[in-house]
């Protein structure tokens, strides 16, 4: 199952040097690794299969095409390729009228369990990549309804009018919230916190 | 209130960019300044990896195989595994006034690496190969001395090679398949027999594919992309 390998990035990385220099078998090995973790991301940004399966060929084109222009040392192969896979479904979003399901759970079960308790779920458990351990053990730290609200924001690309409707909290609390949020996420980030 | 002398405000901005909260025409005004302001665009990307590894927390799902055929298709990959055949639509006869026109570049390449004066077995080189990528740049240089019935292969960068790939050096000759003549390693010098398979009349074209650790599984010839080629140049 592509979906239980780890999350390499010495691996990850090797494959995408393969890509850059056109070896169709090392971006096939890419594209087993990653397309359901990134397939998943683009059907919970956009809610609909087929317009997620768009923005999932949109990306692996785009990863395709700029494997040569891709650093290491500027992000990690996983951050690099979930940007380019969220700016393509963002592109389908706005394309199109929104009716993704807002009102979903924003993470995975097992994601969730853990950032809401890292003892009983341990973060280095889940089939993430380490920067994805590292961002879930500090988001663990947030308060839950912060946490809500910075996933909302981020999946489905919501205004802070909109997710205040959506969480029928004042604006002006949702802004306070996003920001001591970053504030802490960044602050947590840079002293490379581990449970 | 300018966002270029404001510390705290250019990185509360960067933020709310990437999560997606600042929007309409605060994020114009914000992309219009990021343009020509590299250390905005250094606070974005700081905050997109930050940020970007939420996407792993969504529930994975398995996308449906006609995606991969629809990338595939899009990007012409099933076409692509007869790439290697690319010098069937390439003159080779061209090839070889390629050859002789980095004729000139070849000989100082030769003379500051290879025949360095004062060494005392010193190669008697009589024909040179200057492998190129497709920018031109020369990553590959060959030298054969007949006397001795040696061709020296050099790497003159250090190539990285995935640790399940391996470089291969083909002779392509002007009809019928090419012939291996070498797996290389990725980096240094490696000495080869010189024989007709690399140096006769009928070479056209030298050239190195990127294949599996240990080599090209197919007889007929390259199964990876072609990296470098180049032609051989005969010198007095």
């Amino acid at each position: 199952m592509p979906d239980t390998l780890p999350l390499d990035a010495e691996q990850l990385g090797a494959w995408l040097h393969g890509t850059a220099q056109g070896d169709a078998a090392a971006f096939r090995a890419l594209y087993d690794a990653t397309s359901a973790k990134l397939f998943g991301y683009a059907m919970r940004i956009l809610g609909k299969r087929e317009l997620a399966e768009e923005a999932l060929q949109d990306g692996f084109v785009a990863i395709w095409h700029g494997a040569g222009g891709y650093r290491q040392q500027l992000a990690a192969p996983m951050t690099w390729m979930t940007t380019i896979v969220r700016n393509k479904a963002l592109d389908r979003l706005r394309g199109s009228a929104r009716d993704s399901d807002l009102n979903g759970p924003v993470f995975d079960h097992d994601v969730m369990q853990a950032l809401h308790d890292p003892r009983a779920t341990p973060i280095e458990a889940l089939l993430l990549s380490s920067e994805a351990k590292a961002l879930a053990y500090c988001m663990s730290t947030l308060d839950g309804m912060h946490r809500q609200v910075v996933g909302l924001a981020f999946f489905h690309d919501l205004s802070h009018s909109e997710v205040a409707q959506q969480m029928a909290v004042p604006i002006g609390t949702i802004k306070t919230w996003i920001r001591r949020s970053l504030e802490r996420l960044k602050a947590c980030l840079a002293k490379g916190e581990r449970a | 209130m300018s966002i270029r002398d404001n510390a705290e405000l250019r990185d509360k901005l960067a933020a709310e960019y990437v999560l997606g909260t600042l929007k309409g025409g605060a994020r114009r005004r914000f992309e219009t300044v990021m343009r020509d302001d590299a250390g905005l665009q250094r606070l974005s990307t700081e905050w997109q990896q930050r940020l970007a590894p939420m996407g792993e927390f969504a529930p994975p799902r398995q996308p449906r195989t006609q995606v991969w055929r629809a990338i595939e298709q899009r990007l012409g990959l099933r076409r692509r595994h007869a790439a290697w055949q690319f010098w069937r639509s390439e003159s080779l006869v061209l090839w070889r006034s390629v050859g002789l026109a980095s004729l000139a570049l070849t000989l100082v390449l030769a003379a500051t690496l290879v025949l360095q004066p004062g060494l005392r077995d010193a190669p008697r080189v009589d024909h040179l190969a200057a492998l190129a990528d497709d920018k031109a740049r020369t990553a590959l240089l060959l030298t054969a001395d007949s006397e001795r019935g040696v061709i020296t292969v050099r790497l003159l960068e250090h190539a990285p090679v995935a640790a399940d790939k391996s470089l291969q050096l083909w002779a392509v000759p002007i009809k019928g398949n090419p012939r291996s003549l070498a797996v290389l390693g990725g980096q240094g010098a490696v000495a080869l027999g010189l024989t007709r398979e690399a140096l006769g009349d009928d070479v056209a074209l030298l050239a190195v594919s990127l294949e599996p650790r240990g080599g090209s599984p197919e007889a007929a010839g390259p199964t990876g992309p072609i990296l470098y080629k180049g032609a051989w140049v005969r010198i007095e």
